[in-house]
């Protein structure tokens, strides 16, 4: 039975929002936290002005292209990761599901017996 | 985009939807802290650093039911953390111009106001179960869940924490 | 039944049950078990899960033990070799018929295997039975096959479940919790 007592808490403790100013830091942050997790790393170019440099730059732009693919293969075998989590998770949470079926059937057929 | 389709990008690694999910969430959030806390700038702490870890944890989270139960567990069990490593649980002067505690928009202000005073002065874990139970809507099953409490344990803390404020009050008990 | 008494009754169904059957030296506590292609074209949803050992590794891998969801999902995968899920949700009664499981349920008459709980709900239309394969007092297996009117799920799980753990996981996940009483004060 809700007396007027808990209608009042319920009216007391009805939600407020944030500030305005602290939701956007926030979203703002959130934000830029998400981005920086997965970067995308641009491949530079360098114009070869000699050929020391043409050399110096190709082995920058090599040693990134195996750093990219480095960053790929982890953000891949992550994502494979985290996958393998969810569906650990899920698998457990459907087998129990369904065992909670069985014990609910028991015990409706048992308060059903004379 | 619907709140389906938000979610499945979100745990993707779609920032943006996982900017929606927190904008959709954090009256919630900021709420449980603040009603828990007792002030708005722990509460905007707190509130930032259950989002932070949403961000990372988005990828194991199940389904958007399991989104709010874990927000709400989260925030619930960090700010009883909070309250118990202080050295006093934290006060919030009762002050009429005071827009800290309501939304502006009560039928009685002052009561209201009242009872959310009596509420700090409950046990962290008492006042936890009365949030949940009166701002959130849960019901003493999932309240137990979140708080990994026993039932009576709930059960206990509704039953005194509303006979003490129906006392304090001046109301009888029914 | 408060909760303590039901998941104690439960366990000791299961274990009252669980006399430890003749395990041939080929029982195999792995399934074989189909896509199921077809059903999942018909259903409003499909949940097909193939865990071999070296993707459950994979996933303790990524779960971390200083959270209490991960720490519980642990406990109970470690010690398995495979989880296999095949679940169909329709969205009409009568989409699958009994003889779409006929295979699962023949490999489950082995010997190796031992039905521990079969139920039949006349209210609800909803079977439940739970095969587990024994070698001693170790359980080697587990296999669930859950026939709804509008669903149907089958599970399979390679290894020594820990059925007490995995009970525990009850009411995480997402997943509420069944038999608790709610009543308000």
């Amino acid at each position: 039975m809700s007396d007027d007592l808990e209608t009042r808490l319920t009216r007391a403790l009805r939600p407020v929002a944030p500030s305005e100013e602290f939701s956007a830091r926030l979203l703002a942050r959130v934000g830029a936290e998400a981005r920086l997790a997965t970067p995308v790393l641009p491949l530079r170019r360098r114009r070869p002005a000699a050929a020391w440099w043409w050399s110096a730059g190709l082995a920058a732009s090599l040693l990134l292209a195996v750093g990219i693919r480095h960053r790929a293969a982890e953000s891949q075998e992550r994502r494979a990761g985290l996958e393998a989590r969810q569906q650990v998770f899920a698998a457990l949470a459907l087998t129990n599901q369904k065992v909670d079926l069985a014990v609910r059937t028991v015990r409706a057929e048992s308060s059903d017996a004379p | 985009m619907n709140g389906d389709e938000q979610f499945a990008r979100a745990r993707a690694g779609d920032t943006a939807a996982l900017v929606a999910l927190i904008r959709e969430h954090q009256r919630s959030v900021y709420s449980i802290a603040l009603r828990m806390l007792g002030s708005r700038e722990a509460a905007e702490d707190l509130t930032q650093e259950v989002f932070m870890q949403l961000g990372a944890k988005i990828g194991s989270i199940a389904s958007k039911e399991h989104l709010r139960f874990w927000l709400r567990q989260v925030t619930a069990n960090r700010a009883i953390d909070q309250l118990r490593h202080a050295a006093r649980f934290p006060m919030q002067p009762l002050c009429e111009e005071s827009p800290l505690f309501g939304d502006g928009e009560e039928a009685d202000p002052l009561l209201q106001r009242h009872l959310r005073g009596l509420l700090a002065e409950l046990s962290a874990p008492a006042r936890a179960v009365l949030v949940l139970r009166y701002q959130e809507d849960l019901d003493p099953v999932d309240i137990a869940r979140a708080l990994e409490m026993p039932i009576n344990t709930v059960k206990s803390h509704l039953k005194r924490s509303l006979e003490s404020l129906r006392t304090r009050c001046g109301k009888t008990t029914v | 039944m408060s909760h303590t008494r039901r998941r104690l009754g439960l366990a000791v169904l299961f274990f009252a049950c669980s006399v430890p059957g003749p395990v041939g030296a080929a029982a195999d506590p792995r399934l074989a078990l189909p896509e199921f292609k077809d059903l999942a074209g018909k259903a409003k949803e499909s949940v097909v899960i193939t865990m071999d050992p070296s993707l459950l590794g994979m996933a303790s891998r990524f779960m971390d033990s200083s959270d209490p969801e991960d720490a519980a999902a642990i406990a109970v995968i470690k010690g398995l070799q495979g989880i296999y899920v095949r679940s169909f949700t329709f969205d009409r009664d009568g989409a699958y018929q009994p003889a779409d499981v006929e295979a699962i349920r023949r490999q489950l008459a082995d010997p190796g295997w031992k039905r521990v709980v079969e139920t039949r709900s006349k209210k609800t239309h909803a079977d439940v039975d739970i095969y587990l394969m024994t070698d001693g007092d170790k359980v080697r297996g587990l296999a669930l096959i859950a026939s709804e009117p509008r669903a149907l799920t089958i599970v399979n799980i390679v290894g020594a479940i820990d059925l007490d753990k995995l009970r525990k996981l009850e009411g995480q996940f997402g997943v509420p919790k069944f038999d608790v009483d709610s009543s308000t004060p």
